[in-house]
């Protein structure tokens, strides 16, 4: 053993950690009225994706309230729950859980700490009679009267839908564009599609737009299998030739993305910024239909702040920013002069609520 | 140096087992507090890049080690929670450093903890909610190990037939089990009636580990305590584990002396496997509980640190799987309060290994030197396996 000298390093750096340790402390700033905490999903903070930008939203609250945000990152799925109860045990009163993930988990908390707010992005809660998650998705109870403190954040997508489906006639040479959704017994991945059907034809009167799911009970296949959706996509714009393709399929729809460069047409991303989330598709990608995840989560946040929250699921929409579509980045794919008018016009009457942007049966898919 | 030798008396007075100890994990203590300097150095570099902090900030360092330690220690959840996550890093750290002793480097940790994942949840799922859980669970456990076991054997039979090498071996297979259990999860082992992929909540099957310690401190913190005597009687004690550090030593004697090192290899492996298969199933009936296609796992290579820190031997690996399993209990109140990416645990841990292996290295230099030391200490050979993969 030749670790004398070693041994009287490490003591010395013991010492040094241990002095410095004592002399740093009472740099805390005094307990603010709301201690906001984010729970990201696996990943990290910087994502430009949903723990990025939800993580943004809470922090712009934080600034407008005078307090901070502070956010963990969890390791692995099993981690969810020691994550959340980390926020519980510092007292944290104002919780957000990013993602459709962290649901159960977040459920479960809120079911656990009825006094603490509990924002669920992007999550609709569906528990049963005793307020507990639902893995079979009967949803028998009702989480706003059973979880008072859990606000599930959720959009109009079909507003997002339209104004893609806007951009994506406008650029669409053929006049046949496709959309492919993740499953057909989503509402939200529904609406994104009825949205985008009609704004296309809002452009285009005449368009002609093919539609596809991945899948029609398989949650994996149409969300998480990337491998899949690029076969799949390949082949459903080679049968179909169209030349601009929507997905709403999460990181099957990445798939679809890359299935667009291959066969050198247009894409259009979903839920976020994708020319920045997916820069590996970023040739092709058009535009994205946005959810404003950012202001949502700021709104939100401000809304328990002013005591004007409420439980249950809340609605983000064009009349309060919640939605958008993603600038043009993307300087080869040109677009017509008049598309600019016309996504504000939508926009505009969206706001004023004049703008018929989804079916009559609006979530539920009724085929083409 | 004759502290881990299998000749080593078995009565010592307590300055001497102190002692003993330390000179079994001087190096260890060593690695350990100079990855905290490299570590305290970086926070430091990045600290103005973090996306908490605006501008450089010196005391950043403190700051994250002072929260990682009260996170860890702090308050009695702090410490059911070091528990509870260095349960998984004491089994399988066991499983990788009875392999060294062995002689054997597993790197099939990953994929032998999922399948005691599947194993167990394969149990939970097929017997129903009305059989009690003094029944319920024991089994899962068992199945869990017998299907982690069943991971290690694989290998082992391989090296022992056709000598092909466990490292190789173990991640391939690695690879094909953990497709294996997204194949389960959404196959065989998903609830019926469900639109996505998950299988059956175990707390709804009887099937969660009773807790026995504070909010979520489950049994299973217990069975790797457990498993930590067992495991050193093992192999300081029987005849077996005689034969698995000889054939660790020197396969060549080992054989020369009359033993069956084919067998003892498979045997080893096999062990190793079931080990690892245990933290898996322990994790799953103690914190996760329910899991969906996705669900994967770091504890098969974190558990090499663990054995490599605590020199493969069971009293070591404990104290490094409570540092490690501390380590990541004081990570996320590192990341709320000071806002230091818990990523930095990840790098302390590799800084830790990185440190051993730079020791490793001086020894085994010193040991070829002409006239340098003989007499192959038994810690040594533990990690050669280890620096052998790094120089090839």
């Amino acid at each position: 053993m030749t670790g004398r000298l070693r041994t009287g390093f490490a003591l010395l750096a013991a010492a040094a950690l241990v002095v410095s340790a004592c002399s740093s402390s009472s740099s805390t700033p005094a307990p603010a009225a709301l201690k906001i905490g984010v729970v990201t999903d696996v990943g990290t903070i910087t994502d430009k994706n949903f723990n990025q930008y939800s993580y943004e939203g809470a922090k712009n609250a934080a600034t407008t309230l005078g307090t901070t945000a502070e956010f963990v990152v969890p390791k692995d799925a099993s981690d969810y729950t020691a994550d959340i109860q980390g926020f519980v045990d510092k007292s944290y009163n104002v919780i957000v859980t990013v993602g459709f993930n962290l649901g159960d988990a977040t459920i479960k908390a809120a079911k656990a700490n009825p006094n603490i707010w509990f924002i669920a992005v992007d999550v609709a809660p569906c528990v049963d009679a005793t307020g507990a998650p639902d893995s079979t998705f009967k949803c028998a109870g009702d989480a706003s009267k059973l979880l008072p403190k859990l606000i599930g954040v959720t959009f109009e997508e079909d507003q997002a839908g339209y104004l893609a489906g806007i951009v994506a006639a406008s650029v669409s040479k053929t006049g046949k564009i496709g959309q492919l959704g993740g499953i057909n017994n989503n509402p939200a991945v529904v609406r994104y599609l009825q949205g985008f059907q009609l704004g296309a034809l809002s452009y285009n009167p005449k368009i002609n737009v093919q539609t596809a799911f991945f899948s029609t009970g398989d949650l994996g296949k149409a969300y998480g299998d990337p491998v899949y959706g690029k076969t799949f996509s390949t082949q459903f714009i080679q049968q179909q030739g169209v030349d601009v393709v929507f997905q709403v399929a999460g990181g099957t729809g990445n798939g679809t993305l890359d299935a667009a460069c291959a066969a050198n047409i247009v894409g259009i991303g979903v839920d976020v910024d994708e020319y920045l989330s997916y820069p590996s598709a970023d040739k092709c990608i058009v535009t994205s239909a946005e959810k404003h995840l950012s202001s949502a989560v700021n709104q939100t946040i401000v809304a328990i702040s002013k005591g004007t929250a409420a439980g249950g699921v809340s609605k983000f929409n064009a009349a309060n920013d919640g939605i958008g579509y993603s600038p043009f980045h993307n300087t080869s794919i040109t677009l017509p002069a008049d598309v600019q008018g016309k996504l504000d016009a939508a926009l505009a009457a969206m706001k004023a609520g004049t703008l018929k942007t989804c079916t009559d049966q609006c979530g539920t898919w009724t085929g083409q | 140096m004759s502290a881990t030798a299998p000749t080593a008396r078995s009565r010592l007075s307590a300055p001497a087992w102190l002692r003993k100890l330390w000179l079994l994990l001087a190096e260890s203590v060593v690695a350990i507090l100079l990855a905290l300097v490299v570590g305290g150095i970086g926070i430091a570099a990045f600290s103005g890049l973090l996306p908490n902090h605006s501008s450089f900030d010196l005391g950043l360092p403190i700051a994250a080690y002072g929260a990682l330690w009260s996170g860890a220690v702090g308050s009695t959840n702090g410490i059911t929670s070091t528990l509870v996550y260095s349960t998984p890093l004491i089994l399988a750290g066991l499983g990788v450093g009875l392999g060294f002793k062995a002689g054997l480097f597993n790197i099939g940790g990953r994929g032998q903890f999922l399948m005691g994942t599947v194993g167990a949840m394969s149990v939970v799922t097929l017997i129903g909610s009305s059989t009690p859980g003094y029944i319920t669970i024991p089994l899962a456990l068992i199945v869990g190990a017998a299907l982690g076991g069943f991971a290690g054997f694989i290998p082992g039979v391989l090296k022992a037939t056709s000598g092909a090498h466990e490292v190789v071996t173990t991640i391939m297979l690695n690879y094909i089990l953990v497709f294996t259990t997204y194949w389960a999860i959404s196959g065989p082992l998903r609830l019926p009636n469900s639109p996505q992929p998950i299988t059956v909540d175990v707390t709804t099957r009887n099937g969660a580990l009773p807790i026995v310690l504070g909010r979520d401190g489950h049994i299973g913190i217990l069975f790797a305590l457990l498993a930590v005597p067992l495991v050193w009687f093992l192999l300081y004690r029987t005849t077996l584990g005689f034969e698995l550090r000889t054939a660790g030593a020197n396969s060549d004697a080992a054989r020369y002396a009359g033993m069956k090192t084919r067998q003892l290899i498979v045997l080893a492996m096999t062990l190793a496997g079931a080990l690892c298969g245990l933290a898996g199933a322990t994790t799953l009936l103690g914190v996760v509980h329910q899991i969906a296609p996705g669900y994967d796992t770091t504890i098969g290579f974190d558990a090499i640190t663990v054995a490599l820190l605590g020199r493969s031997n069971p009293v070591g690996i404990m104290l490094s799987g409570l540092l490690l399993g501390g380590m990541r209990a004081g990570a996320q109140s590192m990341q709320i309060s000071p806002g230091v990416p818990a990523e930095l645990v990840d790098a302390l841990q590799a800084i830790i290994l990185l440190f051993l292996l730079v020791n490793v290295l001086r020894r085994w230099r010193a040991r070829r030197a002409p006239g340098g030391s003989a007499s192959a200490s038994a810690d040594s050979t533990e990690i050669a396996p280890a620096f052998g993969m790094v120089a090839k």
